[in-house]
């Protein structure tokens, strides 16, 4: 298994090298703006900040969005061969993809808050106290409403929500590109077909996560909604790889 | 050893392989040989599980194909399959992650014989390099059956030459080779059981030795004689 996730990383490793440069430039652009604060570097400081905030956000979306596209590309290439003819079996290949695009995805998640709460914490440094430094980022007209009194804490918990909620909407793309591949291979609307699957199942675990009873503390609701996602990316996981391994030719 | 039991694919509304039964034993060379579409290419990838059959059952040593028969079987498909980022180190080093019986300095041996270097980028390589490439790697297993679907393709006579010494390297009692094959008489020389399939049905299963004896023929005459003239190309 592990070795299947060497080449899972291996095979998605560009587009996170190209992520990780295009934010070390953005985070040169903050440094830079916050050292030279008193010599009018608030535009490449904006420049900066918008640049991680996006980085983060469109580069966590591309995550999965990369291993969908290559999951895809596994199973409808020849190059499949190389994963179906190794001794593993089809929820081994579906469990390393998974597993190596989740811990991407969470490591992703865990880098960009480090690098945002250092990069708060030097801005804060240099342009002398909290107050300071959010005003200086909402003169260049960021929409930032942040509560000071909240702790990290509650600002992790629901972001690695979302994290969790990204998993589980990238394992249901690939429920529907199995089904593609298997159920409605060679079948007119074969993709539309399973795009809409993808919208439903996605809908439905919204749903599901939506009608989750409250439990008053946010700390534990939070733990709640990152639970029942992984449940819901072990279920389809399951349902996956159980139809790859009667259904799928490559 | 290796046993499909009447096995069928349809893609569609089109049957691929038929009701299919064979046995491949130790210890020999089989050409599987019929025209495109008979269903070569099909049943070979049945036998190692990258595509499903509609009903029957591909066995190796009388289980169902699975994880333990890709431990022992070696498939060399006709396409190129190798991921493009890949060199031929890169690819060696797979297979030598993903399979025991894979020997890297049987691999480098091959490499070299082939004239191919380490450093050859999957994607850059001609038709001719990666077929060549494709048997190094293949090769390069101490399989119990070798599964190669038209190493020959595309070849220069040279290194038609190449290939097939690497590939009767591999023949010992305990091993079975099946080679699909355009180039019948090429394959004539070597091999000792032929496959004949034609429009997804396996029509015969005959040693060639018993075919020149008792007929007195040769397996490219006992292929003109199933195929006819101009369906297939014979050299």
């Amino acid at each position: 298994m592990l070795k299947l996730m060497k080449y899972e990383l291996r095979k998605t490793m560009f587009s996170k090298l190209v992520l990780l440069c295009i934010t070390g430039v953005a985070e040169i652009a903050y440094l830079v703006g916050v050292f030279l604060k008193a010599d009018k570097g608030d535009q490449i400081l904006a420049f900066g900040a918008i640049g991680i905030i996006m980085c983060m956000t469109i580069g966590i979306f591309y995550i999965g969005i990369d291993s969908l596209i290559s999951f895809h590309r596994d199973l409808n290439t020849k190059q499949s061969y190389m994963l179906f003819l190794t001794p593993k079996n089809s929820y081994q290949v579906l469990g390393a993809k998974i597993l190596e695009n989740g811990i991407s995805i969470f490591l992703a998640g865990v880098f960009f808050a480090a690098l945002i709460a250092v990069d708060a914490t030097i801005g804060i440094l240099y342009i002398g106290g909290v107050k300071e430094f959010l005003d200086i980022l909402d003169q260049l007209m960021i929409s930032i409403r942040v509560d000071i009194h909240v702790t990290p804490r509650e600002i992790l918990m629901p972001f690695f929500a979302v994290l969790a909620g990204w998993l589980m909407t990238v394992v249901s793309g690939d429920l529907a590109i199995v089904l593609s591949a298997t159920v409605f291979a060679g079948k007119k609307f074969s993709g539309i077909v399973s795009f809409l699957i993808f919208l439903l199942l996605d809908y439905i675990a919204s749903k599901v996560l939506n009608i989750l009873p409250d439990l008053g503390d946010m700390m534990a609701q939070y733990i709640m909604i990152i639970g029942v996602s992984f449940v819901m990316v072990i279920v389809m996981y399951v349902a996956t790889g159980w139809i790859m391994e009667r259904k799928l030719s490559v | 050893m290796l046993e499909c039991r009447e096995i069928t694919k349809n893609y569609g509304r089109k049957t691929a392989v038929d009701h299919v039964s064979l046995k491949i034993e130790p210890g020999r060379i089989y050409a599987m040989l019929g025209p495109n579409g008979s269903g070569k290419t099909t049943l070979m990838k049945m036998a190692v599980g990258l595509v499903k059959p509609n009903s029957g059952a591909f066995y190796y040593k009388g289980q169902p194909i699975g994880i333990e028969s890709r431990k022992e079987i070696a498939y060399m498909s006709t396409e190129p399959y190798f991921y493009a980022w890949m060199t031929a180190k890169d690819i060696g080093k797979y297979y030598e992650d993903f399979f025991e019986d894979f020997s890297m300095k049987r691999y480098r041996d091959l490499l070299a014989r082939m004239e191919l270097t380490e450093d050859l980028k999957a994607k850059s390589l001609s038709s001719g390099m990666m077929a060549k490439l494709k048997i190094a790697v293949t090769m390069a297993r101490e399989a119990k059956i070798y599964l190669l679907d038209e190493p020959l393709n595309g070849i220069d006579l040279l290194a038609r030459d190449q290939i097939i010494n690497s590939v009767l390297e591999a023949v010992s009692p305990d091993v079975a080779l099946v080679i699909s094959s355009h180039l019948v008489d090429e394959l004539e020389k070597i091999v000792d059981t032929a496959i004949f399939m034609k429009n997804s049905h396996l029509v015969e299963v005959c040693g060639a030795e018993e075919v020149r004896i008792q007929q007195g023929k040769s397996i490219v005459d006992k292929y003109r004689e199933i195929y006819g003239h101009g369906g297939e190309e014979l050299c």
